[in-house]
């Protein structure tokens, strides 16, 4: 089911550009759009995956929600994967800008797409998430959730050191359900 | 006698008494790491089994009671360490034998250790373990590694377990087969209707252990429905909001047997 947005996107990608992309990328908070946008490229050697998690403000635990950078291997769930945990395997608390990324865990698919190098990931901090739905707001006239403001953001790293690449980018959310969260952060004073 | 057998044979006994078997849970640490072993021994005195609940953050199995409870555990730093030690120092003292049992989520297990945990248990007097997120499927490690010293895995039914099911899990059930009253968390008062009931006679049946009902037993008037139907009975919820209220435990649980 959750793989109709990567079986769509990829056939719609063949037919716009006659070839598979360089690079997919999506935001991963527990994974669910990006496994789906991932999965049906898996077979397809020469395209790079790249997940982007929630930087959030920092590298320790509690300042982020980036549990394939961070975190240990745990059950919670029913999942052995990768979680934000203490010593004790207590569950810690996350921050991201973006709630829909502020989960402690990640499916386990992503934690073996990740130990087999078929997918690597990166964490994207807040800053640089809001940098990047306020550029795709201006460039683009669209509205970005800023969880998927996050995968925006991991494109641009990426295409700054390879340029001529062709992109896919999971744009998995709008973000109206932000503006809230955008008063108080990007358009503080602003407004 | 294993540690296993220890706890099978606690429930037998209070159950050929008439009554059926008091299996009474209590979280570590709560309401206070202070005085621990004081409230484990009152609990101790008056139940037939005690279930010492190790804290977890996400407790899925659990309603609002324990969640609260777990909370105020953990905030105090309460851990499977911790607990282990106030166990230990809790046997050299005890004037009871009243088994006692582990009810943990698997990741503090995890954490702790599956290789050492075993020995550590087994030098805390802990007979056996529950542990509601680890399905049957994927228990071998811990089932194999707990037996090695004797000590219990139990393993849950519900009323929705199908028949063959419950064959299964009963047979590889350590301890007690642990009963669940009604599909969803721990905590509400159950009603205990007719077909509830005829569930537990077939787990009963089928079961080469006892079987003890649990999930939302509050009241002498649900023991008495069930006893004819199980071997003993599990109070969580009830009796930590006993403690929270900072009345007699091993008053409560007497009560329940009248």
């Amino acid at each position: 089911m959750q793989s109709v947005i990567g079986r769509e996107a990829r056939e719609q990608f063949l037919n716009v550009r006659g070839k598979l992309p360089d690079l997919v990328t999506a935001c991963v908070g527990g994974g669910s759009n990006a496994i789906g946008l991932f999965y049906p490229f898996v077979k397809d050697r020469g395209v790079e995956m790249l997940g982007l998690e929630a930087g959030g403000k920092g590298t320790g635990l509690g300042e982020n929600a980036a549990s394939l950078a961070y975190g240990t291997p745990g059950v919670l769930q029913g999942c052995y994967s990768l979680l934000l945990q203490d010593e004790n395997g207590q569950i810690q608390e996350t921050h991201s800008v973006s709630a829909g990324l502020d989960y402690p865990g990640v499916g386990p698919e992503h934690a073996l797409f990740m130990s087999i190098g078929r997918v690597r990931y990166e964490a994207v901090n807040d800053d640089d998430a809001l940098a990047a739905l306020a550029e795709v707001c201006s460039a683009e006239g669209i509205l970005p959730a800023i969880e998927s403001s996050h995968a925006f953001a991991g494109a641009k790293r990426y295409a700054k050191n390879n340029p001529g690449k062709n992109i896919l980018i999971g744009l998995s959310g709008r973000g109206d359900k932000d503006m809230p969260t955008l008063q108080r952060t990007l358009l503080k004073g602003v407004i | 006698m294993s540690a296993a057998d220890s706890i099978s044979t606690a429930i037998r006994t209070a159950k050929s008494k008439g009554v059926p078997a008091i299996v009474a849970y209590i979280t570590a640490g709560f309401p206070k790491r202070e005085g621990f072993r004081e409230l484990l021994a009152q609990v101790a005195s008056a139940a037939d089994v005690v279930e010492v609940g190790v804290p977890f953050t996400d407790p899925m199995a659990d309603g609002t009671t324990i969640q609260r409870s777990s909370r105020v555990a953990l905030d105090q730093g309460v851990s499977l360490k911790w607990i282990l030690n106030e166990l230990r120092m809790y046997r050299e003292a005890a004037k009871t034998q009243t088994p006692i049992l582990l009810m943990s989520y698997l990741n503090p297990l995890l954490a702790f250790g599956i290789d050492k945990l075993p020995s550590e248990a087994e030098r805390a007097g802990v007979s056996g373990f529950i542990v509601p997120d680890l399905p049957l499927e994927e228990s071998d490690s811990l089932h194999n590694a707990l037996a090695s010293r004797g000590i219990a895995l139990v393993q849950f039914v519900t009323p929705v377990t199908p028949v063959e099911r419950m064959r299964v899990l009963a047979d590889s059930s350590r301890g007690f087969l642990y009963a669940v009253t009604m599909t969803g968390t721990t905590g509400k008062n159950v009603a205990v209707p007719p077909e509830v009931l005829e569930y537990f006679s077939r787990a009963k049946s089928i079961s080469p252990v006892p079987i003890c009902a649990g999930f939302g037993i509050r009241s002498a008037e649900q023991v008495r429905k069930l006893a004819p139907h199980v071997d003993g009975v599990i109070v969580g919820s009830a009796l930590v909001e006993v403690i929270e209220r900072c009345e007699d435990p091993a008053a409560f649980l007497n009560a329940l047997r009248e």
